[in-house]
């Protein structure tokens, strides 16, 4: 299959733009930033992005050294700036107003300026573009990485066990089902108030932690009150649950609702922004066509004769969804998760194009976008940010049909 | 046909209401005080005297009754026994809010419900002593303590009542004992807690007088509510907006049925040819287009003066009298139309040729498209006529489409082109908390929706005999 994807010379070459915008993603910082990479001041070697990395994560402090003046009016014995010598945040006052690529620029050398313009506060846009590169990569795969855990799980659950092969005993029904009840009510219901105290002071995680546990803990006992049901012999008699329906009335009550006004209403209603939150939001939206994708594989693969000889060998069904059925289906949904990333990114430029969702720090390719809709003139915050878009859209749009070309001809 | 229709339609029913559900759920998620936000100016702003508080908590009984938020929220809850079943009661959101704290604090209702009127009885003894004895100082911390329910924070503002108190003789005098009470009862809250209530849980049965209830009722009967920031009927704030949604729809769906149809039949007649090849590859670029960006492109370039090059009209729709009719106010704006118009249609036109194109080539390949040819028959007729028909089934289809996108496919062209319409509406809702508004449109577009897979499930049945008859099956 690799190898008829690599004959594919459009999707071979998106997936090369695919690494740059990967590699950007990730080394952001060190191809724009207002502080240099390395700096030598009085014989003392310096790595000010490396240290900033350490103080984010609460392991450093900030050297009084650099408190006083700016990166760039140092004496420098020594100093490396990255490529460009902005960051996202850097406001460049003398260049404010919307300074133009092409035009004169209020700078002391080439090194200076600001290739793809500035913002109306003077804001550089090559290094909002490569903000924007890891806000995009981030969502598009975070966001299908959530989708995909759900699809996946809820989809082969469908397709392989339809509605008539998922049994269970009666009595590990009630159990789960009065143990969810539980859990959900000690572990989140009862702690309502820690939670949303921990919410506003932001020490949400370390509570969500003890309510999980509190959840685990109670789901844990379930499962010893169950074996000890089933020591006494006394399982009760085997329900069928139709599994592939509740699944599929799960996926068409989302799919019913427009999902874009879904998404903009919930960013809407919580009023927060976070990237987060929109990661999960559109992860919760868009596991549906992976669930179906994988539903329908599972629907033809669960009648192949060689699923019927692993059950005639008296494997579980566990055992042969996971080690039989599973790995030959999951290859085809790669297909539906490269469109997904690229519809992802979508969304979540739409929406910041909107000004919804994404916090007021964070730079993006909507945001970006959007400013040149407020000022006409700055025609390069519209072509850059947006053509931006437009290839990362089209570079997962054409693995995706590549992958379907190459798996479609085997 | 009949049976199968009606199987569909059944089938749709708990989809819709669990769509209902999610919608008016989220509408509980928001904060604020939606019944404050109707009444536009606050009734407790400036409360002088007793019956200013009585007039205050009347109008704002008043409101909550028309927009049935003095209602419980849903048919049942899921609580402790800590919490009484009249908690919906309580007016103003945040006096609410805070008694539910309260109680999930300290879980002794009983105790918390005598606290808290004895705020309400010390506020009524503070507005009716004469102006001369500056009771202003009081009331102050004293309308803090309705809001707040952390330990620390009610204890400094009795603190800062005290202070007053001590400072003012003559209004201590008036207001001691009832100060006194209030200490104490706070005293007994937090003395006499009962936290085990907080830990076992019961349902509580709501009965049919509830906010889902009284909402999804009017909507079945098709009131959508009443705009919080308008103080309108949600439907007179749809109608016009779906109007210019639809003709911005519907124009950019013909236009791209007109170019898609000619140009998918005559790529998959050539199909393999390098014009068949340069279309695919352009088409698939024109879909990966994001529409927004074009959008924004087209404003700046081509309807700003920056540039030289205004040859459209800008942003909005330009001056349109209401009175005039439908097709004239349709052939005044046609001038601000015509890009957003393009930009909705050229996604739809790459997808629809797409399709278009697959569905003939699968066509054309078939062995009485052979003999077709080979009975002579011209190469018109063989595409046009066997090909082209047979290949027209799956495009209806598409049409259907066309109703949820209706709603929602356009927001952000709407908001670039300034056009009034269910985008700009929706989000102009979403800024303002206007809620109704928004949840209209939520349930609005999933009926859309249903009807679109619904239509599109009947014009595939009808042209598919084996669904009709049941062979396939429909999960």
């Amino acid at each position: 299959m690799s190898q008829r994807f690599r004959k594919n010379r459009l999707a071979f070459w998106s997936l090369r733009v695919l690494y740059v915008l990967v590699f950007i993603a990730v080394f952001g910082d060190f191809i724009a930033n207002e502080k240099p990479i390395y700096c030598k001041i009085e014989g003392e070697s310096h790595f000010p992005i490396f240290r900033q990395y350490l103080i984010d994560i609460g392991l450093a402090k900030l050297d009084a050294r650099f408190f006083q003046n700016d990166w760039d009016e140092h004496d420098y014995e020594s100093v490396v700036f990255p490529f460009i010598p902005y960051s996202s945040k850097t406001i460049d006052g003398k260049n404010g107003g919307y300074a133009s690529p092409f035009e004169k620029q209020k700078i002391v050398s080439a090194r200076y300026r600001h290739w793809l313009g500035t913002d109306n506060l003077g804001h550089d846009v090559a290094a909002g573009m490569i903000s924007g590169t890891r806000v995009a990569l981030l969502v598009g795969v975070i966001a299908m990485s959530i989708a995909s855990l759900i699809g996946i799980l809820l989809g082969s659950m469908a397709g392989f066990f339809g509605d008539d092969r998922f049994q269970v005993s009666k009595s590990s029904l009630w159990v789960y089902l009065i143990g969810l009840f539980v859990a959900w009510f000690y572990a989140f219901k009862a702690r309502s108030f820690e939670l949303s105290e921990a919410a506003k002071g932001g020490e949400l995680s370390k509570q969500l932690l003890i309510s999980l546990l509190i959840f685990g803990t109670i789901l844990l006992t379930c499962r010893c009150i169950l074996f000890f049901i089933k020591k006494m012999r006394w399982p009760g008699k085997k329900v069928r649950l139709p599994l592939d329906l509740i699944i599929m009335r799960m996926i068409e009550v989302l799919n019913s609702i427009p999902g874009f006004l879904l998404l903009l209403s919930i960013v809407g209603v919580l009023q927060r922004g976070s990237i987060f939150i929109v990661m999960a939001i559109i992860g919760l939206i868009r596991w549906t066509s992976i669930a179906r994708f994988l539903r329908a594989e599972l629907l033809r693969i669960r009648n192949l004769e060689y699923i019927e000889a692993a059950r005639a060998m008296g494997f579980s069904n566990k055992r042969i969804l996971l080690r039989h059925a599973l790995p030959n289906a999951l290859t085809p949904v790669l297909i539906t998760i490269s469109f997904g990333v690229a519809s992802a990114i979508l969304l979540e430029s739409a929406l910041s194009f909107l000004g919804f969702g994404i916090g007021e720090e964070t730079v993006t390719w909507g945001k970006l976008l959007s400013e040149a809709r407020r000022y006409p003139g700055a025609w390069w915050m519209a072509l850059f940010p947006g053509g931006a878009i437009f290839i990362t859209v089209t570079i997962f749009n054409l693995i995706g049909e590549g992958l379907t070309k190459a798996i479609g001809s085997e | 046909m009949l049976n199968y229709l009606v199987k569909r339609l059944l089938l749709f029913i708990p989809t819709l209401i669990v769509a209902s559900m999610i919608a008016f759920g989220l509408s509980k998620l928001a904060e604020g005080d939606q019944v404050l936000d109707y009444l536009i100016t606050d009734p407790f702003g400036e409360i002088e005297n007793p019956t200013d508080l009585f007039n205050a908590e009347n109008t704002y009984q008043r409101a909550a009754n028309e927009l049935s938020l003095d209602r419980p929220a849903f048919y049942f809850s899921i609580t402790s026994r800590a919490y009484p079943d009249t908690l919906h009661k309580i007016g103003l959101a945040n006096r609410r809010n805070t008694v539910e704290k309260l109680i999930s604090q300290y879980g002794n209702w009983p105790q918390i419900e005598t606290y808290y009127n004895n705020i309400r009885s010390l506020e009524l003894e503070i507005l009716s002593l004469p102006d001369s004895l500056d009771a202003a100082k009081v009331k102050i911390p004293l309308r803090d303590l309705y809001i707040s329910y952390r330990h620390e924070t009610i204890n400094n503002r009795i603190d800062e009542i005290r202070s007053v108190l001590s400072e003012n003789k003559a209004l201590s005098k008036w207001l001691n004992t009832d100060f006194d009470v209030l200490k104490n009862k706070y005293g007994d809250v937090f003395n006499q807690a009962t936290p085990r209530k907080l830990l076992m849980p019961s349902i509580q049965w709501h009965g049919f007088r509830n906010q889902y209830h009284a909402w999804i009722g009017s909507f079945v009967r098709g009131d959508f509510g009443i705009s919080i920031f308008e103080r309108r009927p949600v439907a007179d704030k749809l109608a016009p907006a779906l109007f210019w949604t639809m003709v911005l729809n519907l124009g950019a769906i013909f236009i791209a049925f007109l170019i898609s149809i000619p140009l998918g039949v005559y790529s998959a007649a050539r199909s393999g040819s390098q014009f068949d090849k340069a279309t695919s590859l352009g088409l698939f670029m024109l879909y990966s287009l994001p529409a927004f960006w074009i959008g924004t492109m087209l404003l700046i370039f081509f309807t700003t003066k920056e540039y030289g090059m205004d040859i459209f009209q800008g942003i909005g729709l330009g001056e349109i009298p209401m009175s005039a009719p439908w097709w004239k106010q349709i052939w005044l704006a046609m001038p601000h139309l015509l890009l957003p118009i393009a930009c909705i249609a050229y996604p739809a036109l790459a997808f629809l040729t797409r399709q278009v194109r697959g569905g003939m080539v699968d066509v054309l390949g078939q062995e009485y498209i052979k003999t077709a040819r080979a009975k002579g028959l011209s190469e018109k007729t063989v595409i046009w006529k066997h090909g082209f028909r047979n290949a027209l089934s799956p495009i209806i289809t598409l049409l259907a489409s066309v109703f949820p996108a209706a709603i929602a496919g356009s927001i952000t062209i709407e908001f670039i082109f300034n056009i009034p319409g269910m985008g700009w509406l929706t989000l102009n809702a979403i800024l303002q908390k206007d809620w109704p508004v928004v949840f209209a449109v939520l349930m609005l577009g999933s009926v859309l929706t249903i009807v679109g897979i619904l239509v599109s499930d009947i014009l595939y049945a009808m042209t598919n005999p084996r669904v009709r008859f049941g062979e396939a099956s429909t999960k």
